[in-house]
């Protein structure tokens, strides 16, 4: 009995947990495996594989899986080649469509225009601005023009204008890698299609009491330029106006009828922001 | 056992024996994911989630060891619980929740070796703690562990803005700023609930 309790209790007890543990771990890991569809491998096989998350999604195989349940089309990636993104589209059993090539657009225009919380004195870029009670600006989604962009960009396609005090980016140098999108703490650096006509030139979701109190130029969400659009592409969401540029024919209607002058036309970004200049 | 006990267990759990300022323990994941804030959130609720089931089982099984007069297998065992269980945990969020669990990331794997966890499952023993206190400070250790994890990152998110002489720069001033913190929190020594 002694000869039990010393040599063979111990052994026993560790053995047979641990035999209890494998069991149950091959067991669930059998019963609970992820059903996992091949395509979504053979489409990530397609995708460049930078993992660059320019998409917006973790990783490439994140972007395949939500590539694979439609919830983002082929063309959000940029470094895959287009033969690749044929592949994907004969995949998924998508029509080809002709992908499009995008930009990078900043949408703020408020810049010195928009009232400072306090005078940052700090280290200089926006990163560190941001850790100080949510950045300078009086709105939380401005352009605190400090220039972690133009810092992070390779091709010196964005550049903070002092006297406007917001970035801008000089369209035929970009190549919508996605940098920006990426260091912008505020999150406004977004891609639009090369061929727009127009952007909206703010990012503020807040009211339009609250945007009118801090900004002179950002969106106040009054609709008008959704009411004006002929073809519907304009839509209003959070007191925001967002273009649907699958939609867009380019009438720059919106433009027009825009109170605050946010909507921007897009025939390159930097000269809106000169004739804006210039007023 | 009393809510006075049960607020004892938390304030030292979190404030005067910290698990990884009042302990040293988990100076890993203190230097290896403080440097963003984000990636330190989803440390500290991977960690407090795995100590807190893994504290409670190896209470369960001490019992049965200690029933056994076989003590002495305490940490062969411990070691056991603690990698299957978090095996465990990966599969089950794999399938139930994958929102969480891609938001944990690969800091539940890096839990099999945390010694924080093993460390967290031995004291309960030590202390003579019951099911509920077990409970208790396995949770709570959880939480005091996020806290520094997520105060440190803040300081060095801060550091990197700043100007470093060169030979400080990277983890020499992460492990003095550890020991300044520690010393902080040295301060709550001795307090009595």
């Amino acid at each position: 009995m002694e000869f039990f309790m010393t040599y063979i209790l111990p052994v026993l007890v560790v053995g047979v947990l641990a035999a209890i543990f494998a069991f149950c771990l091959s067991f669930l890991g059998e019963k609970l495996a992820i059903d996992r569809d091949a395509r979504i491998d053979e489409i990530e096989r397609n995708l460049a594989g930078a993992n660059c998350g320019g998409c917006g999604y973790p990783g490439c195989a994140a972007f395949a899986e939500a590539l694979f349940k439609g919830e983002a089309k082929p063309d959000r990636c940029n470094p895959t080649s287009a033969v690749n993104k044929a592949n994907i589209a004969r995949i998924l059993g998508m029509s080809e469509e002709k992908s499009r090539e995008t930009v990078a657009v900043v949408h703020c225009i408020g810049g010195n225009k928009c009232r400072n919380k306090y005078d940052y004195q700090g280290y200089g870029d926006c990163e560190s601005a941001q850790l100080i009670a949510d950045g300078n600006k009086a709105c939380e989604l401005g352009c605190m023009g400090l220039g972690s962009c133009s810092e992070s960009c390779k091709f010196d396609a964005i550049s903070v204008d002092k006297d406007l005090g917001f970035a801008i980016v000089d369209s035929p140098k970009c190549t919508s890698c996605g940098a920006c999108v990426a260091v912008c703490p505020k999150k406004i650096i977004g891609r639009i299609p090369k061929d727009a006509k127009v952007y909206v030139a703010c990012s503020n979701t807040h009211r339009g009491k609250e945007v009118s109190s801090v900004c002179e130029r950002g969106c106040i969400g009054c609709g008008l330029c959704a009411k004006n659009c002929p073809t519907g592409a304009i839509e209003l969401s959070n007191n925001l106006a967002a273009i649907d540029y699958d939609k867009c024919i380019g009438c720059e209607k919106c433009k027009e009828v825009c109170p605050r002058k946010c909507i921007l036309p897009f025939d390159m970004h930097d000269n809106a922001a000169k004739r804006l200049k210039n007023k | 056992m009393s809510i006075a006990s049960i607020i004892t267990i938390v304030i030292s759990a979190i404030l005067t024996d910290n698990i990884v300022l009042s302990k040293t323990l988990g100076i890993c994941p203190l230097l290896g994911t403080s440097k963003k804030t984000d990636s330190a959130v989803g440390m500290g609720l991977a960690v407090t989630f795995v100590i807190t089931v893994s504290s409670v089982v190896c209470y369960g099984l001490f019992k049965l060891l200690d029933f056994w007069n076989i003590t002495y297998l305490q940490t062969i065992v411990f070691i056991l619980v603690i990698a299957s269980l978090v095996q465990l945990l990966d599969i089950v969020l794999k399938r139930f929740s994958p929102t969480l669990y891609n938001s944990l990331g690969i800091y539940l794997a890096l839990i099999t070796t945390n010694c924080t966890v093993l460390g967290s499952a031995n004291m309960v023993i030590d202390y003579g703690y019951n099911l509920l206190e077990t409970f208790v400070f396995g949770f709570f250790t959880g939480i005091g562990f996020t806290m520094v994890l997520i105060l440190m990152s803040g300081i060095r998110e801060k550091l990197n803005r700043t100007h470093i002489p060169k030979p400080f720069a990277g983890f020499p001033i992460a492990l003095i700023i550890a020991g300044i913190l520690a010393m902080a929190f040295g301060g709550f020594t001795g307090f009595a609930f």
